[in-house]
């Protein structure tokens, strides 16, 4: 995945950052679908994950602020600890997609993305804990909001992100990572 | 999914629509200061004031103004309730089990929820008067300064740019591609609301497919005409603020100033 020219790089960003304002809104008919499936994580991490950690934390920053300045979700008051997760998410996926190589393609993805999935909530919490809630966040507060609440979009995420990068592979969208010779 | 839900931008011709898109989002970060900053009666009703006068300046419709506070007041009510019966104070008018109505939750509740509302009612107010391109301009020539730490800022601005100008293709895409979903028997409307949310999932593969060959086309497209990087691309003019921008950010300064100092 790391064979792809700068400009190629560039707009599979952009497509992502776009991804984070139009997936969300076609979830938007279920109600709650922000924060129990998560939609606007999937694009991040797959942006960490396809094109590296700097554009995945591009993404993870301008994703939301976007999606909040176009259409109102999240709301600019829980913009801030947004940022500070999904920016995480893309930048710990990128990081450990380029220093895992186990030469399994599965393995590779999960491992990434249970690292990042795990060191977005902690540093969400943190944030939440330390800057944007502080003194009102309690370790309960955190279990729920990032785990229970959202099972199902976590679920989602560990099933679908790895069958979209294979997907994308086998469509020659992207370059395969161990090309079989 | 045809038309953004809310904040979405309303041509105009009122004082916001003309100010620059720099000083409306630095305004915005200075009255959002001065809303977090509020403590005191006197500093919720000086922000109180000032969100009315923006209001009345933008001329937009009260009903487009207030659609997204409208979308989320069962969530605020939520919030207030949350405040009001498990803030641990020791005023307690009523208690019962875990839950404790006290005067102290209720100012707390009304003050997280007004800071919502106010800061809600802000961030439309900027994006129902502020074209997305004008945005991104504006974004661009904000971040300017992280040039100095390394950041290719013109690179960051061409991204967003193009992700803004790629949103009304994604959402025809993503469309379309229910629409097909439908043929097959998908049920997006169902009442059950597991059935619903199962029925998005076929989704999401083939939107990042359609999405990502957009992008190689476009990306290959753009090699193909010489494009190598956006560091070397040079503006057809260049906007300098004006003085009633200037002042508008002034005032800003000054409400956040006064703001603080009453606290």
């Amino acid at each position: 995945m790391s064979k792809m020219s700068s400009v190629k790089r560039s707009m599979l960003t952009a497509v992502c950052i776009g991804l984070c304002v139009v997936l969300p809104m076609a979830f938007h008919s279920i109600p709650n679908a922000g924060s129990i499936l998560l939609p606007m994580h999937i694009p991040v991490l797959l942006c960490g994950l396809i094109c590296g950690w700097s554009f995945g934390l591009l993404c993870g920053l301008a994703g939301p602020l976007l999606s909040s300045l176009l259409t109102g979700m999240p709301p600019m008051a829980y913009l801030p600890s947004m940022l500070v997760e999904l920016a995480a998410y893309g930048l710990v996926c990128g990081l450990m997609i380029n220093l895992v190589h186990t030469k399994k393609l599965y393995a590779d993805l999960y491992i990434s993305l249970v690292v990042a999935l795990i060191a977005g909530r902690i540093v969400a919490g943190v944030a939440r804990a330390l800057i944007f809630a502080a003194g009102r966040y309690s370790m309960a507060a955190w279990i729920t909001s990032y785990f229970v609440t959202s099972w199902p979009g976590l679920v989602i995420q560990l099933i679908f992100i790895p069958a979209i990068v294979v997907a994308l592979m086998k469509a020659r969208l992207i370059p395969e990572r161990y090309p079989v010779r | 999914m045809r038309s953004l839900p809310t904040g979405q931008y309303l041509p105009g011709h009122s004082f916001l629509h003309q100010l620059d898109a720099r000083v409306k989002i630095l305004g915005l970060f200075l009255l959002m200061a001065a809303v977090i900053g509020a403590s005191s009666v006197q500093g919720y009703v000086l922000v109180l004031m000032v969100v009315a006068i923006c209001i009345q300046l933008s001329r937009l419709p009260l009903r487009c103004v207030f659609a997204s506070v409208r979308r989320v007041c069962w969530f605020l009510l939520v919030i207030w309730l949350m405040n009001a019966l498990f803030f641990a104070a020791e005023d307690a008018l009523f208690s019962w089990g875990i839950f404790q109505l006290s005067r102290g939750g209720m100012r707390q509740g009304f003050r997280v929820v007004s800071n919502v509302v106010l800061i809600l009612l802000l961030g439309n107010l900027l994006t129902m008067t502020t074209l997305p391109t004008q945005v991104t301009t504006a974004l661009e020539s904000l971040i300017k300064p992280l040039k100095l730490i390394g950041v290719p800022t013109e690179e960051v601005a061409m991204i967003i740019s193009v992700a803004i100008q790629f949103i009304p293709t994604l959402m025809e895409e993503a469309e379309l591609i229910k629409m097909a979903q439908i043929a097959r028997g998908a049920r997006f409307e169902s009442k059950k609301l597991a059935e619903r949310a199962a029925s998005f999932l076929p989704l999401v593969v083939p939107i990042f497919i359609s999405a990502f060959r957009r992008a190689e086309e476009l990306a290959l497209a753009m090699e193909a005409r010489g494009y190598r990087n956006a560091k070397n691309r040079t503006k057809r003019k260049k906007e300098p603020l004006e003085r009633h921008d200037y002042g508008a950010l002034a005032v800003c300064a000054l409400i956040c100033l006064v703001q603080f100092l009453l606290r």
